[in-house]
């Protein structure tokens, strides 16, 4: 949260995404993610850790969830008292939820931090300073969905063995321990490609680039883009299912438009979108 | 030796700082090449108007002029062996940022030169003064100029550059 919404009017910062009033954005990047095709495959996971530096913990530091992964697979099996034995749904299986940093148009994360190491940029992002970051760890424990992961160890170039430190991507600073780290939305690639663009004076077209996960699904189940752009594929998705910005809760009277956000109630206003139908079991 | 160049549309940063010299595998004179000679800075440093880094010429770049140029000065003889054993001289770096600021030349030199009404290229290395000092009066560079946070987001705030967080630091 910037100084700015700090001294000024607290509760129109806090309210302002319902009135669409912190929407008037250059860019707001946002996700769809079809989870009728999501098999879990995890690819967009290691892409993740490919593209933005992750430490790779081990399992001992994994289970003391000292993890650092940016972008995970939550799996949910339907449990039989819960209708798991529905005919209609027993050859479902698990069911997949990628969780990556929400990016939040009111997040929880930004009011807390106590040095302003997390605010939103004027793209619509959540954005987290690692070296203004003191490590408080306050927006970690205010973030409902939990993505936001806290470096407990000092992970340089060189504790990737050799060679596999040549595919460190340059973009991106290695992050020391002390920090809250979490998904950008591959913020390099974004800022690579507005770069490119304004050196070829013209705006970022959309499908022009993609975050790594999007890039690696194999069965394209995520959509990324710029959600102001009504042409782009993320806003038709979200157009198409009905969902709308700056709502705490989507009313439907179709029961066959899909989508909802993950804890929508919490008026967080996340921009990430999950196709898929909610049913009560 | 804070140098105010006279560029319309600018205002240079201010600060200065005791950089320690740098030891060059070659004492390279920039100040023989770009004063005496009026070799443009982008001559040399390609990359700066198009990409992050300014960039360190090829050898090729030097026996261009240095297989007829001054071809009996020790220092050009070295440069030479160097040539002819396939290894490039092992400059080190005198202008380093950390690892977590992304810095654009490119960007700095189209605000400041070539979308810069009435701004000549031919004065670029008065743009390139702002932050490396004049280095055209030097002979091996040496860091003149803090390049710090503070150094940084002055000149932001004077010459309107963006002030959000997340376009410098990454």
């Amino acid at each position: 949260m910037s100084l700015k919404n700090l001294l000024g009017d607290w509760s129109k910062y806090r309210k302002g995404h319902e009135e669409g009033g912190f929407h008037k954005y250059e860019h707001m990047w946002g996700l769809a993610i079809d989870l009728n095709k999501c098999i879990g495959c995890n690819a967009c996971s290691v892409a993740c850790y490919a593209e933005n530096n992750l430490a790779v913990v081990g399992k001992d530091k994994m289970l003391s969830n000292q993890g650092m992964h940016w972008l995970r697979i939550e799996r949910y099996w339907d449990e039989p008292q819960l209708g798991g034995d529905d005919r209609d749904f027993q050859e479902r299986g698990a069911s997949f939820l990628p969780m990556m940093c929400q990016q939040c148009n009111a997040a929880t994360c930004e009011p807390v931090c106590p040095v302003a190491a997390t605010y939103h940029t004027p793209d619509g992002l959540n954005a987290q300073v690692y070296n203004r970051c003191i490590g408080s760890r306050y927006c970690s424990n205010n973030c409902p969905y939990r993505l936001r992961y806290f470096n407990f160890y000092s992970y340089y170039e060189s504790s990737w063995p050799a060679p596999l430190h040549m595919q460190l991507n340059p973009d991106l600073s290695v992050r020391d321990k002390g920090v809250m780290e979490k998904c950008t939305f591959c913020v390099q690639r974004i800022r690579t490609a507005k770069d490119t663009a304004r050196a070829e004076n013209r705006k970022v077209i959309d499908g022009e680039f993609n975050t790594a996960c999007a890039q690696s699904c194999p069965t394209k189940a995520i959509t990324f883009g710029d959600m102001l752009n009504p042409d782009s594929a993320v806003s038709k998705k979200w157009k198409a299912q009905q969902v709308e910005l700056g709502k705490a809760e989507q009313h439907k009277a179709n029961r066959d438009l899909r989508g909802y956000r993950v804890l929508e109630g919490l008026n967080t206003d996340p921009k990430v979108l999950y196709l898929e139908r909610v049913r009560e079991v | 030796m804070d140098v105010q160049a006279e560029v319309p549309n600018a205002v240079p940063p201010v600060g200065e700082h005791k950089g320690d010299k740098v030891p060059q595998p070659i004492e390279f004179p920039h100040d023989i090449h770009a004063d005496k000679n009026g070799i443009n800075c982008m001559y040399c440093h390609t990359y700066a108007r198009r990409s992050k880094v300014a960039g360190i010429p090829p050898t090729s770049k030097c026996m261009g002029c240095h297989t007829v140029i001054a071809t009996d000065k020790p220092r050009i003889k070295q440069l030479t062996e160097y040539w002819e054993k396939h290894e490039p001289p092992q400059w080190n770096k005198v202008h380093d940022v950390p690892d977590f600021v992304h810095f654009t030349h490119e960007k700095h030199l189209r605000r400041f030169i070539f979308d810069n009404e009435g701004m000549d290229v031919s004065r670029a290395s008065e743009v390139c003064a702002f932050c490396h000092g004049d280095i055209k009066k030097m002979t091996v560079a040496n860091k003149v100029k803090p390049l710090n946070m503070g150094f940084c987001v002055r000149c932001h705030e004077k010459n309107g550059g963006p002030s959000d967080c997340w376009k410098c630091h990454k």
